[in-house]
């Protein structure tokens, strides 16, 4: 099943309020997407800490296998 | 619940590589694109480093790995015993130069270049 895309966006935006949060599809496929994401939840975060933040938010829809790859691009804004 | 066999053998693996890159595949022969670009960095950054190949035990070695450093997905780098990330992390660090500064090398000039595509096969 393809993950829907403003699904995926609202879950990430509802873990980290106040992020800005763009999730394309990389390959068209539906399964493999990248989410830029600016939280002011990352502020003093290193990147790996940043990125758990993100994947901790999405993990139900890859523990169902809605996404099998998701490519992560972080910032504080 | 990881197995604690595994999990020590993982942890004490961590602790005697200072550079210790968790992949799909081997450096050689990457069977994923994501392991396929860390190897790419660390080979640019001309370091030494251990490989494992996650793919003989892909289930049992992501619950140790999510118990020891709370991240599933592979490839995975460790340096100094600490995982710094997987493929987008390490490519970001790459460029920022962070990644050298975290190795202790000179960060190098080239970008790290992809395997040339395999010529097409030719049929007589």
């Amino acid at each position: 099943m393809a993950a829907d895309l403003a699904e995926i966006k609202a879950t990430i935006e509802a873990a980290l309020p106040g992020a800005s949060v763009e999730v394309v599809d990389e390959t068209g496929t539906g399964d493999h997407l990248r989410a830029t994401v600016a939280a002011p939840q990352f502020e003093g975060l290193s990147r790996i800490d940043q990125h758990r933040l993100v994947k901790a938010a999405v993990k139900a829809r890859f523990d169902d296998g809605t996404i099998h790859a998701l490519s992560v691009k972080t910032a504080a804004p | 619940m990881a197995d604690a066999e595994l999990k020590q053998k993982v942890e004490e693996l961590i602790a005697a590589n200072s550079v210790l890159l968790f992949m799909k595949g081997t450096p050689e022969m990457p069977r994923c694109g994501f392991s396929m670009r860390v190897v790419q960095v660390l080979e640019a950054m001309d370091v030494e480093y251990g490989a494992i190949d996650v793919l003989p035990a892909l289930q049992p070695l992501r619950e140790v790995t999510a118990e020891i450093s709370d991240w599933q997905t592979f490839p995975q780098l460790y340096v100094n015993g600490e995982l710094l990330g997987g493929a987008d992390i390490v490519e970001e660090m790459f460029d920022s130069g962070e990644l050298a500064e975290a190795l202790g090398v000179e960060q190098p000039e080239a970008a790290p270049q992809a395997a040339a595509p395999a010529p097409p096969l030719q049929i007589e």
